[in-house]
């Protein structure tokens, strides 16, 4: 099918795209990367009055990464973190996930900003940034604000950010030294069926700074912190983490759709929660 | 109708100017525009890479990018890939491997393997089919797509 018509905007700069989003009124879309944007406009299910395309404006592919965190800027796109030999440093758990992501051509245009933005609920990206305590910066007509990821996903397709609101940054604090990740896909980097993700940092005999996210059983990826409490400071033994697997199907509400039944759903979460926390006990995933 | 917008852009070396819609994405506007029927479009949402182009050196699916977006970029299709009725040396590679059956694909795996070569490195079968995970084929089931870019790969590695 063919998009329906729209107006097309380029600006120059975020305030020029910012004045943009608000003089639509909500009725402008944000064009980043376009994989998920343009199939939705050809297929119609977005009919914008405007497309504001992002991709001309200098100073927002930034990548910079160190030992405490630190920031990407939102027009980064997937093949430039998959590259990035500071993110695979400090940052594993991004390198990891984005190799999940669609295909090639799909990583070279597709941006981390896009995907927090887009809020797909089986999203690698969005998963990968609430593991890692990530918040996004954002900017409107009216200024800029920080918002943690967590209060960023409010449902499938659906954020908090306002209609006059763009990512310019998404900021890293200083990520634990371990991770694990954990993803069932029906096909090769397929959507996802469901996924998780966890990162601790190893002291002594013990974990802390556990995060443990999963997507695909909620209506957006969900950070279990139950689960994370209940592993805070032990060794997970094969105990806590049988506590934390239930700790964390207690916070999972899937429903049926057509990739997988919520039953279904259910079973796989326990098998990769454990997974996943078995292979952090013995020291993680590596890039 | 919303109002269209002027472009210049490159595609295959020649310089092109034209005013297109906004709507109309890049496949449809080398097509039906510029008459390169070579860009073929399979599902028009991404899935089949079969529209996959050269921008700027890097491939892309035109399907998922807008006619407008192009402007001021270099674009090389699979009608850059051959001189006259001389097969390009990717081309041949596919040829003598019987990398096709009916061909629908092809073009999108020809310019998604143009990328990866001027990339460089050295890939392991399964990198490369990760590489190639974007184009659908229908026909061949790929074991043949793989060998011939794995042939041609390593006789560009050779060449240095």
């Amino acid at each position: 099918m063919k998009a329906a018509p729209f107006a097309y905007v380029r600006p120059s700069s975020v305030a020029e795209a910012v004045t943009a989003l608000a003089e639509h009124e909500g009725m402008a879309r944000v064009l980043a990367g376009g994989q998920s944007l343009v199939p939705m406009l050809n297929m119609r299910l977005m009919r914008p009055t405007a497309v504001v395309d992002v991709n001309r404006i200098p100073g927002l592919d930034t990548v910079a990464i160190g030992p405490e965190g630190g920031s990407i800027g939102s027009l980064t796109r997937y093949s430039t973190l998959e590259a990035s030999a500071d993110i695979a440093a400090h940052l594993a758990l991004l390198t990891t996930v984005t190799r999940h992501i669609g295909d090639r051509q799909v990583r070279n245009r597709g941006t981390i900003g896009g995907s927090l933005a887009q809020a797909d609920p089986v999203g690698e990206m969005p998963l990968a940034c609430l593991a890692l305590g990530a918040s996004v910066l954002v900017q409107s007509v009216s200024g800029t604000r920080e918002v943690p990821v967590h209060e960023l996903l409010l449902g499938p397709y659906w954020t908090s950010l306002e209609p006059d609101e763009l990512i310019v940054e998404v900021r890293f604090p200083t990520a634990p030294s371990l991770f694990a990740f954990s993803e069932v896909t029906r096909r090769h980097n397929d959507f996802a069926v469901l996924a998780v993700a966890v990162t601790a940092t190893r002291t002594g005999e013990g974990f802390t700074g556990v995060r443990l996210a999963a997507s695909g059983v909620e209506a957006t990826a969900i950070l279990a912190e139950d689960a994370s409490a209940v592993l805070e400071g032990t060794s997970l033994s094969d105990a806590e983490i049988a506590a934390a697997v239930e700790a964390t199907v207690d916070v999972a509400d899937p429903s049926d759709d057509v990739r997988a039944s919520a039953e279904y759903r259910v079973h796989l979460l326990r098998v990769h929660v454990r997974r996943a926390l078995e292979r952090l006990r013995d020291g993680g995933d590596r890039v | 109708m919303s109002d269209k917008v002027h472009v210049t852009l490159t595609v295959n070396g020649r310089s092109v100017d034209a005013d297109v819609e906004p709507r109309v994405h890049l496949a449809d506007f080398l097509r039906h525009d510029l008459g390169l029927t070579g860009t073929h479009v399979g599902c028009e949402q991404g899935a089949c890479g079969n529209c996959t182009v050269i921008s700027d050196g890097v491939a892309l699916k035109s399907c998922l990018t807008l006619a407008v977006q192009a402007d001021g970029s270099e674009i090389e299709t699979v009608e850059s890939l051959a001189t006259g009725d001389q097969l390009s040396p990717l081309q041949q590679a596919f040829k003598d491997a019987h990398a096709l059956q009916c061909g629908y694909c092809t073009p999108g795996f020809l310019m998604t393997i143009t990328a990866l070569e001027r990339r460089g490195g050295a890939l392991s079968r399964e990198e490369l089919r990760g590489e190639l995970a974007g184009v659908i084929c229908r026909c061949t089931g790929y074991e043949t797509i793989i060998e011939a870019a794995e042939d041609h790969l390593a006789e560009v590695a050779a060449r240095g």
